[in-house]
């Protein structure tokens, strides 16, 4: 790894030298994987940035960069950070109008967008952004007739480039040569929820810093093979996909389309791979609809296999002793069950997988562990340039993000808010002082939002956003969102609220997940007419107990809100929907807007009844709108003494 | 972006192919009478018209699987009575279907690469043996429909059957079949039938860039009156078999009959 | 397809090839073998023929009853050649003869017919066959003629530290499994990796679509046809070298029909398969099941061999009309 070089320039040049012959990234192009070299990357950065030098692109300034991972897009980022300017990369998929404020907070007056797509976007944001004036586009297609006299293609840019090139040989070298390691080297815009996107600041320091964290405690090397499929303009891509490249000098491919990743991920291999939660669910899903599709052969040894590797896999992942029976079963497993499995998801040479960003089902979780992708969690912001806690090889569980990642300091609030000190933090929020000092005191503590605690194994457990998080009149911390997620990963489960701040106990309200109950509810012969009838059955009553008293066992376990077991719990008699204002669009929970809703029944489970009338007003899909009244069973769930819950769990 | 208008008005050449005075009946019915219209190169022409007002018809007298009783389809300069459906496709004319057409059971790219047999020229003993011309054939003729399968957007599906995608995707390979054939005169029927808003913008989109980055000239028919007039250089009317109007979309919309035909039939 | 099919596949195969010599008592494990061999040596040729057979059912539509009779055409062909010139060129011959009499066939009865019904395409093969019975003996002459492929007639002992007593196996028979295996491979790669294979596929897809892009059928007709004349052609030549070429080669061809009903018509998967486990099948019914009818009924307890193919295919006529690896609905041309 190259410790001395300091800038993403330098170490392009640094790898031209050193691997000029290897790979450094690859695209499909008309169906064929066309790989580009390090030297050859140098080549093309070179033309790039001497092309946009002859355009009138200065030190200093920004530059937009929209599109899909393309390597021209990557180029231009080290082109652009060659010249001491700032890659902006923005997402692709969003809407021209939201763009609107970057251009004109950052005073963009070059843009690099990959299509006729993005450049329809960006002619349409062109009256309000006058500022900007030259934009390339990598793919011609639909662009042949334009004459607007900002539009130049790319090989026109480095066309250009190389004329400036020839008059001023010695003009490149230079410009990298002036950079140094406290230059800005990217600006990441984070979708605020509300008010206007804020601009993270990077410098190459803390970049590669972080990234070079990162490779060293997972010891990565220049052999790693990764596919760029996720935003370019989300830190994660680029730590991962250009950064953590960069340092380590390893390939990175580029999939043909969205559409194709699945595809691509079998041809190319990766032996490095990041995925957000819901990605791995879709993978799972595949797998389990073309598993129930399969013949009977195959249906039989995969659900045999599948058991087995549920009980011994993610043992066997960790190094823990197995008996020898059961590894040889799962050898004979790897050649008819996991292997196939691994190939198909294009897992077959992954050394390592990441997840972060939402809580990991433990199920989906163990999944991938048992078949032997060996999945870990981590945690990090735009702001930590990623990587604040990785969980070790041997210690890894669903349910935490794992220790600090050397080199970081993490400490807690009295609130249970987490603090960060890293090399990798970011300088500041572009042009907004005050939301820097919001986000950053004094001492260069970084507020990350999220609360949580250590476990005592050490490892970082995040439980929900600090705002979120209340107490109970005893004094308990109270994460409302922890305790839903826990609960909504019973597949019964398909909504649950929590409330508990400033009250002594913790209850809550339940809906049933309607397939899965209704499936379990048919394979017992419960007959049963409709949501309403079928979530106040007493039987169905009895199964989310228990849901909910193996959750119980699992918070006794832990010490700092061993107290926030949930007491009493009552079915709710409708689906909670984003038409009645109780889910946002998004489909999440508004808490605030639920417990004024139903404060009756809040009222009642906290009153001790074991009855609630309701009547509530509904609007059926067509746009009607009736009643329903019911009487809702309210029920004790089992709790556990924090010591005792060991054995009960 | 009236830049690019008059530069589209500018590609349109002369006429390739003119249907005059055609009349086509089955048994007593008569599906088409004295039909006359023209088609100029590079052009977008639609043939529009209610439900069983001969469109189907007038495309299948075009790609010759119907004879017509009377009048003659001149086509690059050349004047026919009728036309045979092999000699249609070799002559540089191909269809997509309504119902599709498509070899079901096979992959997405062996479709397509279908549309390349009337292309290829190396002899059957070479391609067994995969030597010398026909190998070299065979990566030509991929690579031609490469270019198609990237320009259709469907990389993702090239090695999935094709009966087991979407209709909408289905559609897109039924096109992309056809655009294999690089054919001078793309005849589609009703390309956007059965489909959903988003398909339909997405299948209009095609259309346009087939018909602006290939040079194609695009005849095709659809009920759906206010996709064909966005997308349209000019447009033809039939109604019960007669052609009551044509012109560019603007001057059919405003014509008395087309509008009447249609409120007839309560469109 | 079903997905169960190759499930069910195994099922039967277990059932002739194990069960049954099992329920009788067979003893000696490498008798058994033996027979399983003998069986599978036949089955091979059986596959042949009702894999000419399904090739053209696929691609045309036509039930060509006059496959067995190409069979026989192709054997004497190659017989009386080769007492004129050496064996490869005798087979050579024979290629260029079969393509011919494909592109008559074509010319002469499929062009002429198309669209007609299939029973009238169906009774056109059935002239055919006789034209072919016929026209080969007049050609070729009526005798009983042989083909050297020059390898030893000798049986072969071998495994014989596995079985007491080792395994007879007839080389002759075992060069014939390999050629035709390699003739089924290759004709698979040819369908599946050359233009005119997939052109091949496409007709038998859809005949329609194929001629909207203007894949020319006639030619694909011929070519189809000329295949399945190699395919008889090969089948003809093993067969005749086994039994010798004469006239009753053709009867034993017929035993494609049960194959391909057991497989499925438009099936080449089916039509192998098929012809593996009703050449098995008999084999073992004769050996094994014979003794039993003569012991319970005191039956004579020969011939099953005879009728033991029709029967299975009867039964799945009635249990699965398909076929094995068939699709539900026929309804070509």
């Amino acid at each position: 790894m190259a410790e001395a070089i300091d800038t993403f320039p330098r170490l392009l040049l640094h790898h031209a030298k050193a691997r000029g012959g290897r790979p450094a990234i690859r695209e499909k192009s008309l169906g064929i994987w066309q790989t580009t070299t390090w030297s050859e990357v140098l080549t093309e950065v070179r033309a790039i940035a001497c092309g946009l030098a002859a355009e009138g692109f200065r030190r200093g300034m920004n530059l937009a960069i929209i599109g899909d991972n393309r390597p021209r897009l990557y180029w231009s980022t080290t082109a652009v950070q060659a010249l001491g300017g700032v890659p902006v990369t923005l997402y692709q998929d969003a809407a021209a109008a939201e763009w609107v404020f970057v251009f004109q907070n950052t005073e963009i007056e070059f843009a690099i967008a990959e299509n006729q797509e993005q450049v329809d976007k960006l002619l349409e944001i062109c009256p309000q952004c006058p500022m900007l004036k030259h934009i390339y586009y990598d793919d011609g297609r639909g662009l042949r007739h334009y004459q607007q006299p900002e539009l130049a293609s790319f090989e026109k840019l480095q066309a250009a480039g190389r004329d400036y090139d020839r008059a001023n040989p010695n003009f490149f070298q230079g410009e990298i040569d002036r950079g140094t390691a406290t230059d800005v080297a990217a600006m990441f815009y984070t979708s605020g929820t509300t008010g206007n996107p804020k601009g993270v600041v990077h410098t190459h320091q803390s970049l590669l810093v972080a990234a070079r964290m990162g490779a060293e405690w997972e010891k990565l090397g220049d052999q790693e093979e990764v596919l760029a499929y996720l935003p370019m303009a989300w830190i994660g891509q680029n730590i991962f996909s250009y950064a953590q490249a960069y340092v380590c000098g390893f390939c990175v491919s580029c999939p043909e389309s969205a559409e194709t990743v699945t595809v691509n991920m079998r041809e190319i291999g990766p032996t490095y791979y990041f995925a957000p939660p819901r990605v791995f669910e879709a993978l799972l899903t595949q797998i389990t609809i073309r598993m129930e599709d399969a013949g009977w052969l195959k249906r039989t040894l995969y659900r045999y296999f599948m058991a087995l590797a549920v009980r011994v896999g993610g043992r066997i992942l960790d190094g823990e002793s197995v008996a020898v029976a059961d590894r040889v079963l799962y050898m004979l497993g790897n050649v008819f069950a996991y292997g196939p499995l691994r190939n198909a998801l294009g897992m077959s040479r992954i050394k390592l997988a990441y997840t972060a960003g939402e809580a990991i089902g433990p199920d989906l979780f163990s999944f991938y562990r048992s078949i032997g992708v060996n999945l870990k969690q981590l945690y990090g912001s735009t702001e930590t340039a990623v990587f604040v806690c990785v969980q070790p090889d041997h210690q890894v569980k669903a349910d935490t993000v794992g220790p600090p990642v050397p080199g970081v300091e993490l400490k807690l609030t009295a609130g249970g808010e987490v603090l960060i000190k890293s090399p990798g933090l970011f300088r500041e929020y572009y042009k907004n002082p005050s939301a820097t000092a919001e986000a950053k005191n004094a001492e260069g503590w970084f507020m990350t939002g999220d609360a949580g605690f250590i476990d005592k194994d050490g490892h970082l457990k995040i439980i929900d956003r600090a705002k979120d998080v209340g107490k109970l009149t005893d004094g308990t911390l109270f994460a409302p969102k922890y305790l839903e997620n826990k609960l909504k990963f019973f597949p019964y489960i398909k909504e649950a609220v929590a409330f508990g701040d400033q009250r002594a106990a913790v209850c809550a309200t339940v809906n049933i997940d309607m397939e899965a109950v209704g499936n379990w509810a048919e394979k017992r012969n419960l007959s049963y007419a409709g949501y309403v009838d079928l979530a106040s059955r007493d039987e169905v009553y009895e199964l989310i107990g228990d849901c909910i008293a193996k959750v119980n066992a699992d918070i006794a376990a832990e010490s700092e809100i061993a107290g926030s077991q949930i007491k009493r719990f009552l079915i709710l008699h409708k689906q909670l929907e984003a038409d009645d204002g109780e889910l946002t669009r998004t489909g999440k929970v508004r808490r605030g807007h639920v417990g004024e809703k139903y404060a009756a029944l809040i009222d009642a489970l906290y009153g001790g009844k074991a009855m609630v009338h309701v009547e509530a007003q509904v609007r059926y899909e067509d746009g009607r709108t009736g009643s329903i009244s019911a009487d809702l069973k309210i029920r004790d769930a089992k709790t556990f003494p924090p010591a005792a819950a060991k054995k009960a769990a | 972006m009236s830049a690019m208008e008059n530069d589209r008005a500018g590609r349109i050449g002369g006429q390739i192919l003119a249907v005059e005075g055609v009349s086509l009946a089955f048994g007593g019915v008569k599906a088409l009478s004295d039909v006359s219209f023209d088609v100029r190169e590079h052009e977008v022409r639609a043939i529009i018209g209610p439900n069983g007002a001969g469109k189907s018809s007038m495309l299948n007298v075009i790609n010759g699987v119907y004879h017509p009783q009377k009048g003659t389809i001149r086509y690059q300069g050349r004047e026919y009575h009728h036309m045979d459906p092999h000699e249609v496709a070799v002559s540089g004319i191909a269809r997509t279907f309504q119902s599709l057409a498509l070899f079901k059971g096979m992959s997405v790219l062996d479709n397509i690469m279908t549309g390349r047999n009337l292309r290829m020229r190396s002899n059957i003993l070479l391609q067994a043996l995969r030597i010398g011309p026909a190998l070299r054939e065979e990566n030509e003729h991929r690579e031609v429909v490469e270019r198609i399968i990237d320009f259709l957007e469907i990389q993702a599906y090239r090695k999935t059957p094709v009966g087991r995608l979407p209709y909408g995707l289905q559609k897109r390979v039924d096109l992309a079949r056809a655009l294999a054939m690089e054919p001078k005169i793309l005849l589609l029927d009703e390309p956007m039938a059965g489909m959903n808003i988003e398909e339909k913008q997405d299948m209009c989109r095609f259309i346009l860039d087939v018909n602006d980055e290939f040079g194609t000239t695009i005849v095709l028919i659809e009920h759906d009156m206010s996709v064909v007039m966005d997308i349209s250089d000019r447009v033809v009317v039939l109604d019960y078999g007669r052609k009551i109007g044509d012109g560019t979309p603007d001057e059919v919309r405003g014509n008395q009959a087309v509008i009447d035909a249609y409120l007839g039939v309560s469109h | 397809m079903n997905k169960n099919t190759p499930f069910i596949a195994v099922c039967v195969a277990l059932l002739v090839g194990l069960v049954l010599p099992l329920a009788t008592g067979a003893s000696a494990p490498g008798f058994y073998v033996e027979v399983l061999l003998g069986g599978l040596m036949a089955g091979v040729l059986y596959s042949l023929v009702a894999l000419g057979f399904a090739l053209i059912f696929k691609a045309s539509g036509v039930f060509n009853f006059a496959q067995g009779a190409m069979v026989l055409f192709a054997a004497l062909a190659v017989a009386r050649l080769a007492e004129r010139m050496p064996l490869w060129a005798a087979i050579l011959v024979g290629i260029v003869i079969m393509t011919l009499l494909a592109w008559f066939i074509e010319r002469l009865v499929l062009r002429p017919l198309v669209n007609q019904d299939p029973i009238a395409l169906f009774m056109a093969t059935l002239g055919v066959t006789f034209f072919l019975d016929g026209f080969g003996q007049t050609v070729w002459g009526s005798d009983i003629y042989k083909i050297e492929l020059g390898m030893t007639k000798e049986p072969v002992l071998v495994l014989q530290n596995l079985f007491q007593g080792g395994i007879l196996v007839n080389g002759e028979d075992f060069v014939a499994a390999i050629v035709a295996a390699a003739l089924v491979g290759g004709l698979a790669l040819f369908f599946q990796y050359t233009p005119t294979g997939r052109a091949l596929r496409a007709v038998a897809d859809d005949h329609q679509a194929a001629q909207s892009i203007g894949i020319p059928l006639n030619r694909m007709w011929v070519i189809v046809w000329a295949v399945a004349g190699v395919v008889a052609l090969v089948a003809g030549v093993i067969w005749g070298s086994k039994l010798g070429v004469q006239f009753s080669l053709s009867q034993v061809a017929l035993k494609a029909l049960p194959v391909v009903i057991l497989g499925g018509f438009t099936s080449v998967t089916g039509a192998i398969v098929g012809g593996l486990i009703i050449g098995v099948g008999e084999k073992m019914a004769e050996v094994f099941l014979g003794p039993v009818l003569v012991k319970a009924f005191d039956l004579a307890g020969g011939g099953i061999e005879n009728w033991f193919a029709y029967v299975l295919a009867l039964v799945f006529l009635l249990v699965r009309p398909q076929g094995l690896f068939g699709e539900k609905h026929i309804d070509r041309v």
